[in-house]
């Protein structure tokens, strides 16, 4: 198992700078700490009050600590909301160590820049440009928009389109599995249609498989189809990344526990990663109500109840994602 | 009352003065901010547009009408900041370039939503800036047609414009069929727009400027500047003569009262190269020249750069 290779050397990028990887502790590997869909900045109705939203998500990071989690990973992307000075404050405020993350999509999330350029004709954005604006994320300093950089990005993020992967996706996907190779952070996807055929494209970049997180994979579609052993099967890590209430989409927690004891019982134990997707603050988009602390605090005993042992329980929440933050 | 809101609060009709009726201070592409390879200090943004007003007011400009929309990087306390020290009046717009540059956000927003949102910068300032758009950028985006996404930017446009008094400035010309109609059902006058870009290389082709103007709107000949002749042109570029030749047909049509000029430079480009040698300072260091060789008189054009503007500008109600 590589956790082997989990030396002392080994470092995971957060905003605070380089921490070494055996001191994050839980980690909760999908999560939003500010999320606003882009363009809300700028809504006549929306405020944008720094000192309000600091407020609400060091209380929740503390809540999150309180259960005994040690990291919180912003896997919104550079382009949804992401605020890399607040994020700072907050990890010093909290205690928690928070890393953000570089990458963006689906397309419909982009904007204009990248899909309909000042050239003619206005081509889209190839993988080899996004690529490079990922790699500099995390090689020279996640951006400030038009004013500086700081600190690196811990992971490279993308989401393939609900209704099927575009040719901008596809992009995305190849530049972000490049940043990766580039620089060694891991790449975090979300599926859109078909959780193996999107994770083949980063593969098919010479990016290992176990160099990616597959996320959305407690969605009904997913779970009907066989997904997570697929792509557990294939050495990626399997993000059951919607933990919390039933919420229609995805599989019920009971039904998630069931999950994961497969995972486990099939040998997959260390390519497991939880976490529940919610949202510390929202802007332009609902509110998302499950605390940080979810997993921990009512999602782990149905776990226990399932006949997993507490090494199982800490390779899920501590060890797997240490692997998976590490930079390689 | 006559007035037109600027960006550091209402001004008289009578003292627009000059007006270079469709510019930028800076445009970028919404998601250019992420891409350092455009960035440029603090500094350097005031040193490239600075002096470019100065000149402006020098010449005897009075009003820069700047229509950089909603997420192509428009900073109304950046432009608050330029016209106090500069003594330009400038007025900035609500609105969007076109479907294309509205990001996410607006672009799943209803009609309504985006009447309220230009409706309030309108009325009660953008973001918190205490500023009051002055008029309502709206655009066909990339591709010829207008997408139902420009669609509903201009039927809201529409509606804020037949509430709040200020007119819409377009961007493109092109498949003007489907604005007109836009702007026929919600009641809006078409002199309370003014149809830009009839003059630029890609589409001047495609766009039917005379029939516009006989349906009643107003015709931007507003690229002027955008030359083959230029070092480095950009796409959309034509030949001097050809531009100013097709501008002297309209007036010479008959068409003198739709008719505004301008030239839709950068002072400062924000996510893209710009277009060396080219300024908002054309309209007078050639534009005009251009028309006096061309033997337009001196009232046509104070009427082109003056009174049509302030008549189009003034805020209705």
């Amino acid at each position: 198992m590589k956790g082997s290779q989990t030396a002392e050397s080994n470092t995971v990028n957060t905003v605070l700078g380089p921490v070494p990887a055996d001191e994050l502790g839980v980690v909760s590997v999908h999560e939003a700490l500010l999320s606003a869909i882009p363009g809300a900045e700028h809504a006549f109705d929306i405020a944008m009050d720094r000192a309000e939203i600091f407020e609400i998500l060091a209380a929740k990071l503390t809540e999150f600590r309180d259960h005994g989690g040690r990291t919180i990973v912003d896997s919104t992307g550079m382009f949804h909301g992401r605020d890399v000075n607040l994020y700072e404050a907050l990890s010093r405020s909290t205690g928690v160590h928070i890393v953000a993350s570089t990458g963006m999509g689906p397309e419909e999330m982009l904007g204009g820049y990248f899909l309909t350029p000042q050239t003619n004709p206005p081509t889209p954005w190839p993988a080899e440009k996004f690529a490079e604006l990922f790699t500099k994320e995390i090689t020279e300093g996640m951006v400030i928009p038009r004013v500086e950089r700081r600190g690196a990005a811990g992971l490279v993020t993308t989401t393939a389109t609900r209704g099927g992967m575009t040719a901008t996706d596809e992009s995305l996907f190849r530049g972000a599995a490049r940043a990766a190779l580039q620089t060694g952070v891991a790449v975090s996807l979300r599926y859109g249609q078909d959780a193996a055929a999107d994770l083949e494209i980063v593969v098919d970049e010479q990016l290992p498989a176990h160099r990616v997180v597959v996320g959305g994979l407690d969605r009904k579609d997913a779970v009907a189809a066989g997904a997570p052993l697929e792509i557990a099967r294939r050495g990626a890590f399997v993000a059951l990344d919607h933990v919390g209430p039933d919420n229609g989409a995805h599989i019920t927690d009971s039904e998630r526990a069931v999950v994961v004891r497969e995972l486990v019982e099939a040998g997959h134990g260390d390519r497991i990663l939880l976490s529940s997707s919610t949202i510390g603050v929202a802007k332009g988009q609902p509110d998302c109500d499950v605390p940080f602390s979810y997993v921990l605090s009512t999602f782990v005993p149905l776990l226990t109840a399932q006949g997993l042992g507490d090494a199982d329980v800490q390779r899920i929440l501590v060890d797997n994602p240490r692997e998976l933050l590490s930079v390689r | 009352m006559s007035r037109v809101n600027t960006v550091l609060g209402p001004i008289p009709t009578e003292e627009l003065g000059i007006v270079a009726i469709h510019e930028h201070i800076g445009y970028g592409m919404p998601g250019s901010e992420l891409d350092t390879r455009w960035w440029k200090t603090p500094e350097e943004r005031y040193e490239e547009t600075v002096p470019k007003l100065r000149k402006f007011h020098q010449y005897g400009g009075g009003t820069f009408v700047d229509v950089t929309g909603i997420c192509n990087g428009r900073d109304v306390d950046y432009y608050k900041s330029l016209s106090a020290k500069t003594g330009v009046h400038i007025v900035a717009c609500t609105g969007f370039v076109g479907g294309d540059t509205a990001l996410p956000f607006f672009e799943r927003a209803s009609v309504e939503y985006l009447t309220r949102q230009f409706v309030h910068e309108i009325a009660v300032g953008i973001g918190d800036t205490g500023s009051r758009a002055g008029v309502i950028k709206v655009g066909v985006s990339r591709g010829g047609r207008m997408t139902e996404l420009d669609k509903r930017i201009y039927r809201a446009a529409a509606r804020a414009a037949l509430s709040t008094g200020v007119p819409i400035l377009t961007h493109l010309a092109i498949d003007a069929e489907n604005a007109i109609a836009i702007f026929h059902e919600e009641g809006l006058p078409l002199d309370r727009v003014l149809f830009g870009h009839v003059d630029d290389g890609v589409n001047a082709e495609k766009t039917r400027d005379t029939w516009i103007a006989e349906q009643g709107g107003r015709v931007g000949f507003d690229t002027f500047g955008y030359e083959t002749e230029l070092e480095d042109p950009p796409f959309w570029a034509r030949p001097r003569k050809e531009r100013l030749d097709h501008f002297l047909r309209f007036l010479g049509a008959g068409h003198l009262d739709k008719a505004l000029a301008g030239v839709d430079a950068n002072c400062s480009p924000l996510g893209w190269p710009g277009v060396k040698g080219h300024t908002v300072n054309y309209l007078f260091e050639d534009l005009i020249p251009d028309l006096r060789e061309a033997g337009i008189d001196e009232a046509t054009i104070t009427k082109l750069f003056v009174e049509n503007p302030a008549d189009f500008l003034t805020i209705q109600n």
